[in-house]
């Protein structure tokens, strides 16, 4: 819902993030967080005392065993005394951070704002921790995490979209291809579309192939108001436009078809950043796909192709990193899932890519971004749009 | 190209019970965000976003947010969950309005302490290593931190009992807290060991409810009222986790939330008529008083009760602590004190008061502080 | 300003949940090494360049966040400097000799706690890689002064500690589920309450519609029956599942509700449930035997309706 008109420009001026794995036993939470910081700081060349207020996001609490967590791990990055809020939103957690970062240079309330998401999944027991999303009185015996109904609303589009399991798998070849690139994340490995098919079905129409890992890992970034970006670098991914919003779950009418949440943000969002034909004008695309499933879903929620489109627009190529609109070239989620913080390496992602300093493959090029996060049962979705 | 200013427009809560037994969250939810409206001209339709704050490890749910959506005014629109007291998701909201993105808010906040253990969730803040298996907690620290400022500055337990019992008895008159009986000085100091050298009664009680607080930009808020009370100042600061290494006898992440807002608001000092102060103990709220610069060092028992600023006439959080929305209802009390003074036995009219200050607090032995001030 | 929720008595006891999280958690360096030498009774800690000696051992500073620091051994004795009893437990802050921080820790034995007294650690027997390898700090006036001291080779750290958190909750009813569960176990139906402006009933019942958030409207008694709205097919095994793979997951909007629940089905196999089980089918709720609780659980589980 950014209108410019009247609050000032926001940029992204510095990025980090921790080389994701499985499990890092070498550091704690606090230790992870450090890591994405440091390198985010020295990105943005400064220092803490430079830093006017933190953002800290992760996933649900109950993951990592630390209530409000940003409580401990604040000591480790030297903000003591800061202004300091944490915020969480499921899996876009990352991205509301980015968010709730972004009103704060926005508003006024800071010249430099640090964000920091992470997550540290190798922790808990994560499965267990999900089904507590579930209302104890209605549903959550039944439960099955975010898989089962990702995995409904995915066979509830197959016939009327045609998001064929043919489709899905295409996501997944592009996506774990183009991890191979991306020095943070941790899966990198090639897979065939008849390896994604024959792959063990978990929760079907979801199989193994369809599924991210799940990861350690953190990033972080700095926001600075127009009047300082420049000390930090020449060339600040600008956020032109951003929005999170939410639908209530449990609705007669709630759309198992499209996001109505994401069109809502992106319907926003494009206003303000004056897009009118995403698919022509964006250079790149950042999308979080919790499943491959969903990646098909954002094409046709966020307006890349119109609804039933998705399957033509992924068998086309347009999508793959020399089509004409490169969705997930640092890989998604697929290459690396600390849940918490991939809202806010979707940002970077997409940032770096219009800085034109992406350490994966660089959209040659590349001037305005797409990035797309969310959580929750899937009712929880927002957009951004970063331009140089 | 100036920031839009923003104004509290109403606010609602539910009564503040020990337990809400006949109701879930999601009810006191749903019955605070139908009545925040009313009177006002605004409807839910005019929201642009809601801001919540409550915790997953007191509901005992993972996004607890995501299962009140609805009940949150917030389908299709836009929402943030702050884990936080719900002061900060304010802070939050008025960000967001100032920088043009929207012009009206909802703020919420909600708990139910009485459905889980309060100590496992003070606990569970605890780094996990050398704190949390010794049993360091909120109580051990709220303990420690009044035995560190009685030895700073003296003060006497029953000093500490008549404050409880004065703001037992202001929740009882105007802070919407159920009651059965307001203590004395003497039950107080009766009431059993809480955290030595507090007493039971001296740490705030939990207690369920909700509170809904209305935002909107001025040109917005001046449709709805004729005096808005606008938020010209927000700060807010976090001090170390381990309370070993935080400063003794004062509370440094209030006093530096507070030198940020008042900076912002523009004032030299806390130059306010009312103020509502949040803190986990009576010693704890003496200490808010004095870091907000109410009173000086080891003062604050002298001006708590009496004196040029009227403090914590809904009673503060003493009797009535809904954990995570503490700091919200503190702002609500704060703004309704300065546009219908009468309703706390202040003077209206031209010689009512009209500045504020409200304070809410988070994390062990207080350990991030939040300070807004408001004027009309 | 003061709002209420619909209230009517119930005479539902609230539902009780548990969460028995299992954790494994990572120390880090410092912590790590610290747990790893405290069985053999050495206290490790960390000085900072700056020359802040913090112990127990941290990889970051506390004061200001510094992560430059050799390790050196602390004294088990030192002074206290804060301490409260909470619930028959006492707890004190205590700052080792030769360091610049204090920890909390417990304080043992009769001997009535002050300000500033020495104190000495008390080693429990038979435990290691934990803070609890000191039992606690003993109030010991005559405790010589110890020293700090460098430690060079400590051992390889701890990498992974367990951990479990158990939370317990009383979850209330409130008048609507209360209701609409009682109405389960005595009467053997799944009543809703309507939308506004319909006759369709909302599932799970309750005061304000998320939609419109209008007051919902009278009772309304839905059918067993319903069609699939989603489904998948589980084939996974997880902690806490009721019933071995495959199965169906099943969101269902019973006849009469215009909102979902989520329930399973049992079937023979994958491929044929694949072909036989899809959004739109029709399906009956299939009641457990015996005795109701009042729960979901009262349907054991859904079977499709052959036609």
């Amino acid at each position: 819902m950014a209108n410019l008109n009247k609050g000032r420009h926001v940029g992204i001026v510095g990025v980090g993030q921790t080389h994701h794995s499985r499990r890092r036993t070498d550091v704690s939470q606090a230790g992870l967080v450090r890591e994405a910081v440091d390198r985010a700081l020295a990105d943005a060349k400064l220092t803490m005392d430079d830093i006017d207020t933190v953002v800290i996001a992760t996933g649900p609490v109950l993951f990592a065993a630390v209530n409000q967590p940003e409580k401990w791990v604040a000591d480790a990055i030297g903000a003591q005394l800061k202004p300091i809020v944490r915020v969480t939103s499921g899996g876009g957690a990352g991205f509301a951070g980015g968010l709730a970062g972004y009103y704060q240079v926005a508003g006024g309330f800071a010249d430099r704002t640090l964000v920091v998401a992470y997550d540290k999944l190798s922790e808990g027991a994560l499965q267990y921790s999900i089904s507590t999303l579930y209302d104890p009185f209605w549903g959550r015996e039944f439960a099955v995490g975010i898989m089962g109904f990702s995995a409904a609303y995915w066979r509830a589009r197959m016939d009327v979209l045609g998001h064929t399991e043919e489709a899905a798998a295409r996501v997944a070849v592009k996506n774990r291809r183009n991890a191979i690139a991306n020095p943070y994340a941790h899966v990198k490995k090639e897979v065939t579309l008849d390896e994604v098919l024959e792959s063990k079905p978990l929760c079907w129409p979801i199989k193994l192939l369809d599924v991210p890992p799940i990861s350690d890992g953190a990033a972080a970034i700095v926001l600075a108001a127009e009047h300082v970006a420049h000390k930090s670098c020449d060339r600040p991914a600008w956020i032109h436009g951003i929005a999170y919003c939410c639908e209530a779950d449990n609705a007669a009418e709630r759309s198992l078809l499209l996001s109505e949440p994401l069109a809502l943000a992106a319907k926003h969002v494009y206003r303000a950043a004056g897009i009118t034909n995403p698919r022509r004008q964006f250079d790149v695309v950042e999308v979080q796909e919790p499943y491959t499933c969903f990646e098909l879903n954002y094409y046709e929620s966020l307006g890349l192709c119109p609804p039933g489109g998705a399957a033509e627009l992924i068998a086309s190529g347009a999508t793959e990193l020399n089509g004409d609109i490169p969705v997930n070239p640092s890989g998604g989620c697929l290459g690396a899932n600390p849940i918490g913080a991939c809202g806010l390496i979707r940002l970077i992602e997409g940032a770096t890519q219009v800085m034109g300093k992406s350490e994966n493959t660089q959209i040659k090029d590349a001037k305005l971004a797409l990035v797309q996060s969310g959580g929750g049962w899937a009712n929880l979705r927002g957009c951004a749009v970063l331009g140089a | 190209m100036g920031l839009s200013r923003v104004a509290v427009v109403a606010s609602a809560q539910t009564e503040l019970r020990g337990a809400w037994s006949g109701a879930q969250h999601i009810d006191l939810i749903s019955s605070v965000v139908a009545s925040v409206f009313k009177g006002t001209g605004i409807s839910l339709d005019d929201v642009d976003f809601v801001i919540d704050s409550g915790s997953d490890v007191l509901d005992g749910r993972s996004i607890s947010n995501c299962g009140f959506l609805g009940a949150l005014g917030a389908h299709h629109k836009e929402e943030a969950r702050v884990e936080e007291d719900g002061l900060w998701a304010a802070l939050y909201g008025v960000n967001k309005i100032r920088s043009g993105a929207s012009s009206v808010g909802l703020i919420v906040a909600y708990s139910k302490p009485s459905e889980s253990s309060v100590d496992a969730f003070w606990n569970a803040q605890v780094e996990p290593f050398y704190q949390r298996p010794v049993g360091f907690g909120h109580k051990a620290a709220t303990g420690i931190q009044a035995q560190r400022y009685l030895k700073a500055h003296g003060g006497s337990d029953r000093q500490l009992a008549e404050l409880v019992a004065a703001r037992w008895s202001a929740a009882e008159e105007n802070g919407g807290v159920a009651i059965d009986e307001v203590p004395n000085a003497d039950t107080v100091l009766e009431s059993g060991a809480g955290a030595t050298p507090l007493t039971r009664l001296m740490l705030a009680r939990p207690v369920d409810g909700a509170v809904a607080v209305l935002i909107a930009r001025e040109d917005i808020a001046r449709r709805a009222s004729r005096a808005p009370v606008f938020i010209t100042g927000m700060g807010t600061s976090m001090d170390r986790h381990a309370f070993g290494t935080r400063d003794g006898a004062t509370l440094a992440s209030a006093e530096a939330a507070a030198r940020m807002a008042y900076g912002k608001a523009g004032w030299s000092d806390a130059d306010a008529d009312v103020a509502e102060v949040s803190g986990s103990s009576a010693v704890g709220e003496l200490m808010a008083i004095e870091a907000l610069g109410l009173a000086g060092a080891g003062q604050g028992a002298s001006v708590a009760t009496s004196g040029k600023v009227a403090i914590n006439r809904s009673g503060g959080a003493l009797p009535a602590d809904p954990i995570m929305a503490t700091g919200l209802l503190r702002l609500a009390h704060a703004a309704r004190q300065l546009s219908t003074p009468e309703l706390y036995g202040l003077n209206g009219g031209a010689g009512g008061p009209t500045k504020a200050i409200a304070h809410g607090a988070g994390g062990v032995g207080m350990q991030s502080n939040c300070v807004f001030t408001l004027e009309v | 300003m003061l709002s209420a929720p619909d209230t009517w008595a119930i005479d539902m006891p609230p539902l009780h949940a548990e969460l028995n999280m299992p954790y494994t958690l990572t120390p880090g360096r410092a912590t790590g090494t610290f747990l790893a030498e405290i069985g053999t009774r050495r206290i490790v800690g960390s000085r900072f360049a700056s020359g802040i000696v913090i112990a127990p051992a941290q990889d970051f500073s506390p004061i200001d966040g510094e992560s430059e620091y050799e390790f050196i051994e602390a004294p088990a004795t030192g002074v206290l400097t804060g301490f409260t009893t909470v619930d028959g437990v006492t707890i004190g802050l205590i700052r080792l000799d030769g360091c610049d921080n204090d920890f909390a820790h417990r304080i043992l034995g009769d001997e009535e706690p002050t300000l500033d007294a020495r104190v000495e650690a008390v080693w429990a027997d038979g435990v290691d890689t934990s803070i609890l390898a000191i039992e606690g700090f003993r109030i010991a006036a005559d405790a010589p002064v110890g020293e700090v001291k460098p430690f060079g080779d400590t051992a390889a750290p701890v990498e992974v500690v367990k951990y479990k958190l158990d939370l317990q909750y009383e979850h209330a009813y409130g008048p609507y589920y209360g209701r609409m569960f009682d109405e389960i176990r005595t009467n053997r139906r799944i009543m809703g309450v309507r939308l506004p402006d319909s006759d369709s009933a909302l599932l799970p019942p309750r005061e304000a519609d998320d939609i419109s958030h209008k007051r919902t409207g009278t009772w309304k008694t839905c059918l067993d029956t319903g069609t699939i709205r989603a489904c998948s097919i589980i084939n996974l095994e997880f902690l806490g599942q009721t019933r071995p793979p495959p199965y169906v997951y099943a969101e269902i909007v019973l006849d009469g509700a215009s909102t979902k629940m989520i329930h399973m089905i049992d079937i023979d196999d994958i491929e044929s449930a694949k072909q036989r089980i899809k959004p739109g089918t029709r399906v009956r709720a299939v009641w457990r035997e015996g005795e109701r609780v009042g729960s979901l659980r009262d349907i054991e589980r859904f079977e499709v309706i052959d036609e």
